[in-house]
């Protein structure tokens, strides 16, 4: 999973040609994906890792960095697990 | 009583009564009018000491922070003007900019780091940093530096009212940067008629999410200010998350906000506005772009305490009309632009700059005390741009053409109708249609080129290019990406780039971009 986002901001988001992205990169400071990207992040993250992505999780906390973006997959995988 | 004249004295006048008074806020960090003062004065006197003139411009290089107020004042009160720089812009458009103004200083703050050792790779004019310290050749000085120096009775040039401020740059439909030149005078109108137009007061807080490069800026850096109020400066990163931005705007208790559209709708679609206390917000201000009715109604609603107003202006004038909202509208008619505010007046004109009958359509034109002093360096762009009314042999009244289609209706308020050219808003931004062309066909082997605007929801909207290449020749598309990434803002990079052995065309000739425009539409939405 960390490798499929990281390639995809790579390829398809990153506002400026990067050859190296790590997992604590900011996303959202650093200007490197832009507020569309982050809406097709979302919607990336959706399908790669089957959850569903409430508006109001749309939250700097989430969504930071790679790192962040991972507990959060993890955090929803569980509770999701939980429920069923 | 002591005038008001020049920007500096804005922060001066609140310094010397209410120097606590917070001016500014980023998150955790905060500055006070007192302290504005002190460390605009700094600066400045530091810029006096390296030898910037009246008259000079100097870059400001910096995401939103608590230092672009610093970087502002300190320069304007130094006598040069500032023109900041968009730091998401590719490196060869930021150059372009520098050249074109012939910038030496740059400021900055150390997490620009990396794109400000891009810049200095290039060649340009560039020869001191401010606000980092920079392993080069040229001479670097921390903030630190500059808050530790003694200005002792250092006494700041005289600034007047005519003097140049800043300097916006904005696309320009030849490819070659526009430099939208503000006086103090122009500045300093629009603080004394929007604080008039909407009673702004003291005890107003503002929630500013324009970046310094973006003309709405001006409302949280100097109308703020005139009234002593607060601005809090939203940081890049709440911008993308419409959750956090929501939350952040409730806990600063902001009174005032004013932005794009789109920025509204994605508070309004994060679903969280029942969850948060927007109980302080007493203006609504919008601009930039059309905001579709249904979403402004259901916006309304949110938000019964809080009154809402559009307002209208391209960056040569920053703003001109505002229409006060006055109730949910009831059907989905597009809202009027309004009328025109205090010291500004209007006509509408044909092709031939003839004035329309009432209720024809034309373009607007506008005459103003916020109106640009002209393009730099470009005398004739700025000519152009302007309808001259002679009263008398060597006196006209000049009127900039907005470009913009206007029609006045039978309430007496003006509708925006679009544009007579080929430039667009996409997302607040102002984008030229005809430039990402040109600047596609700078790519070897693309012989032909369309670029158009996909989709009628702006929230959707997006850019599409098809390019024809040349006889024999083979294009990687993601090549012609990456060069799209190189030379273009982000913002105007086309999301999809298609490849076609020709193009539709009209009868004469022509490349037909609304044949082009409905056979993209079937294939992709």
């Amino acid at each position: 999973m960390k490798k499929k986002i990281l390639n995809y901001i790579k390829a398809n988001l990153a506002t400026e040609s990067i050859n190296e992205l790590d997992i604590y990169e900011n996303l959202l400071e650093s200007g490197l994906v832009d507020s569309i990207g982050m809406i097709q992040l979302v919607l990336f993250i959706e399908t790669e890792a089957q959850i569903k992505v409430a508006p109001e999780e749309m939250i700097i906390n989430n969504f930071m960095t790679v790192d962040h973006i991972l507990k959060f997959i993890a955090s929803k995988q569980n509770s999701e697990e939980k429920q069923v | 009583m002591k005038s008001t004249y020049n920007l500096p004295q804005l922060i001066d006048n609140v310094a010397r009564l209410s120097p606590d008074r917070e001016a500014f806020r980023y998150l955790e960090e905060s500055i006070s009018y007192g302290e504005l003062f002190e460390k605009s004065n700094q600066l400045a006197f530091h810029l006096v000491s390296i030898g910037i003139k009246k008259g000079d411009r100097i870059g400001v290089f910096m995401n939103r922070c608590l230092e672009t107020c610093i970087a502002v004042y300190g320069i304007l009160k130094s006598g040069a003007a500032y023109v900041p720089l968009d730091t998401s812009a590719p490196v060869v458009k930021t150059i372009s900019i520098i050249k074109d103004c012939e910038i030496t200083c740059l400021i900055t703050t150390t997490t620009k780091r990396r794109k400000v050792n891009q810049l200095l790779k290039e060649q340009s004019s560039l020869n001191i940093i401010i606000g980092d310290t920079i392993k080069n050749t040229i001479p670097s000085v921390s903030w630190n530096d500059i808050f530790s120096t003694r200005v002792g009775d250092f006494v700041p040039p005289p600034i007047l009212e005519q003097d140049l401020a800043f300097i916006l740059y904005t696309s320009g439909s030849t490819g070659k940067p526009k430099g939208i030149m503000h006086t103090h005078y122009s500045a300093l109108s629009l603080s004394k008629i929007a604080s008039s137009t909407y009673d702004f007061n003291s005890d107003d807080v503002f929630g500013n999410p324009a970046p310094l490069h973006f003309d709405p800026s001006t409302f949280g850096y100097f109308v703020a200010p005139l009234v002593g109020a607060t601005t809090v400066i939203i940081p890049d990163a709440h911008l993308k998350m419409p959750a956090s931005l929501s939350a952040l705007i409730a806990k600063e208790k902001i009174t005032v906000w004013y932005s794009v559209p789109l920025m509204l709708i994605q508070l309004l679609n994060s679903g969280t506005l029942g969850k948060n206390d927007f109980s302080s917000l007493r203006w609504v201000l919008f601009a930039g772009e059309v905001f579709i009715t249904k979403h402004l109604r259901a916006l309304m609603k949110q938000w019964p305490h809080a009154r809402f107003s559009n307002l209208y202006g391209p960056a040569e004038l920053i703003l001109c009309t505002y229409y006060h909202v006055p109730e949910p509208p009831i059907n989905d008619k597009p809202i009027p632009i309004g009328n025109v505010w205090n010291n500004t007046e209007y006509k509408i004109l044909d092709d031939d700059n003839n004035d329309v009958l009432p209720g024809e359509t034309g373009q607007l034109a506008i005459r103003s005390a916020t109106m640009m002093q002209g393009y730099w360096n470009n005398k004739a762009l700025t000519e152009q741009s302007f309808h001259r009314v002679t009263v008398a042999d060597g006196y006209d009244h000049v009127y900039y053409k907005t470009g913009d289609l206007t029609q006045l209706n039978c309430n007496g308020d003006l509708l925006f109708l679009g544009r007579n050219d080929r430039q667009i808003k996409l997302r607040g931004y102002r984008v030229e249609l005809d430039e990402i062309e040109l600047t596609l066909l700078k790519y070897a082997d693309v012989e032909e080129v369309a670029v158009l605007v996909l989709g009628k929801d702006e929230e959707t909207q997006q850019l599409a290019a098809v390019i024809k290449p040349g006889k024999d020749a083979s294009i990687k598309l993601t090549h012609l990406m990456e060069f799209c990434k190189v030379q273009l803002p982000y913002y105007a990079i086309p999301k999809t780039i298609e490849v076609m052995a020709d193009l539709p065309r009209t009868s004469s000739g022509k490349i037909s971009r609304k044949e082009l425009g409905k056979l993209l539409e079937e294939h992709h939405l």
